[in-house]
């Protein structure tokens, strides 16, 4: 078997049509599941300064559990149970038709795999999120936090105005780091059913064999996310 | 809910070697194998790139920057693909999947390696370099007789938890089918189909003993190597 490179397979027809969906899917997920872990890390940096000792000690068990499992057995979890668990009305509606969120394609947005995913990608990275942001943390002046509450600011507002500023500034490159690491994973999700770009080009793959072509194609959709993704966050730090 | 984990008694040997009695490896026992056949690959290599970029030109170290950040910037299920896919079509043979799983984290991760050792290096202080030139060793012999021993001494703690985040990443098997742990666990539900919840739970308990197992070890060798301890 030797190598016929043939882009035509790929990029016309059904298979653009997946490819693009895929696309738009990863786009979406990345985006629903960088708001999840974003407030996951900040709720879980809240918690590990909390003056109770049983509560600081259930947030250290938690992300243990979650750093020491593969993602992917965590998605399965999510998927197989934690959906059995949802509130009937909740999974009805999940599960329902929903005319807004199909792409081209017939490959429809919403659905229970993009919730899953959604929230197990963002838990996840939202984990890893919280242990840069507390790297951050350790390196803020304890003065900083003995001036905000001799001044009378609340524990949240000292977290949220004065600690966490800091610690984003002193952990700015790891947590962009964490972003591109959650694109990244996102394709992880295609083993629990969601259509992203992964899962397209393993259709593409068994539809008409051009393995090379549509494999080439994810990469550079990969390659061009994560690209962009960068950019755009690092300027963030300039604005 | 209730849970009811005879499931798990009535297929443990399943869970921790598979059809292994059969001649075909899997389960538990595939999931270790494949991370220490990797973890093996990708410390020599990682070491040996590290050790190119350090004693070679300038330039050598930014190429290889360069492309161990490029393989990162894909994602890991994409490049076990490209080993699965491209190899038997450039070199006329077949890779079993489980060695393409292999050869895909040792890629992946000999450059993660790379970065740490350099890093570990690069934390030595620089008198120890000098200190060597001036008893008139070499270059060469400064960096294999004094500073590589004392870097990797520093550095098994980092080189342990790398191995902890290559156990989880062997999961990723599953997608050529590769019957480690996680599609083990997947037949398993698949048979039973009403206890995912016990299945998954006592996979994810499986992991958790090993990685959190590695990473409590880590600890406390950072703690045993850390700097100014004399050694036993």
């Amino acid at each position: 078997m030797g190598l016929s490179i043939d882009w035509s397979g790929v990029l016309t027809g059904q298979p653009l049509h997946w490819l693009l969906s895929g696309l738009v899917v990863t786009l979406a997920i990345t985006l629903v599941a960088s708001g999840i872990a974003t407030a996951i890390a900040v709720g879980l940096t809240a918690l590990r300064l909390s003056p109770v000792t049983p509560v600081r000690l259930a947030t250290q068990a938690g992300i243990s559990l979650i750093r020491n499992t593969p993602l992917l057995i965590q998605l399965l979890v999510w998927y197989f149970v934690g959906f059995g668990l949802l509130p009937p009305a909740l999974k009805a509606w999940m599960t329902g038709d929903h005319p807004w969120s199909v792409l081209p394609g017939q490959v429809s947005l919403f659905a229970p795999e993009f919730a899953a995913s959604a929230w197990g990608v963002g838990l996840f990275i939202g984990v890893f999120l919280s242990e840069e942001l507390q790297a951050g943390l350790n390196a803020v002046a304890p003065g900083q936090r003995e001036a905000a509450a001799s001044q009378g600011l609340s524990r949240w507002d000292t977290l949220a105005s004065i600690l966490l500023p800091q610690a984003l500034r002193n952990a700015y490159q790891p947590v962009v780091g964490q972003y591109l690491n959650l694109m990244k994973l996102t394709s992880i999700t295609c083993s629990i059913g969601l259509a992203e770009i992964t899962y397209q080009a393993r259709q593409v793959e068994s539809f008409n064999s051009h393995a090379f072509e549509a494999f080439a194609v994810a990469t550079l959709l990969y390659l061009a996310i994560g690209f962009i993704l960068e950019r755009l966050l690092l300027a963030g730090r300039r604005a | 809910m209730g849970l009811d984990f005879t499931i798990i008694a009535k297929n443990w040997d399943y869970f921790l070697w598979g059809r292994t009695p059969q001649g075909e490896v899997g389960g538990l026992l595939l999931t270790v194998l494949m991370a220490l056949a990797a973890g093996t690959l990708s410390l020599v290599l990682g070491i040996g790139l590290a050790l190119a970029s350090w004693l070679g030109p300038r330039s050598l170290r930014t190429v290889l920057t360069f492309l161990a950040d490029l393989v990162r910037s894909i994602p890991l299920l994409l490049v076990i693909f490209w080993i699965y896919f491209l190899v038997p079509a450039l070199f006329r043979t077949t890779v079993p999947g489980a060695l393409s799983v292999i050869l895909a984290l040792a890629w992946f991760s000999s450059g993660a390696v790379m970065h740490t050792t350099l890093a570990g290096l690069d934390a030595l202080p620089r008198g120890y370099r000098e200190a060597g030139i001036a008893s008139g060793l070499s270059e060469g012999q400064v960096f294999t007789a004094i500073l590589l021993p004392q870097a990797l001494r520093n550095l098994v703690p980092s080189y342990v938890a790398l191995f902890a985040s290559m156990i989880k990443d062997t999961s990723l098997a599953f997608i050529l089918n590769v019957p480690e742990l996680t599609m083990t666990a997947n037949q398993v539900n698949t048979r039973a189909q009403i206890y995912p919840a016990e299945i998954f739970l006592f996979t994810a308990a499986v992991y958790f003993v090993l990685c959190a197992g590695l990473s409590w070890a880590a600890h406390g060798l950072a703690f045993r190597l850390r700097p100014g301890r004399v050694a036993l």
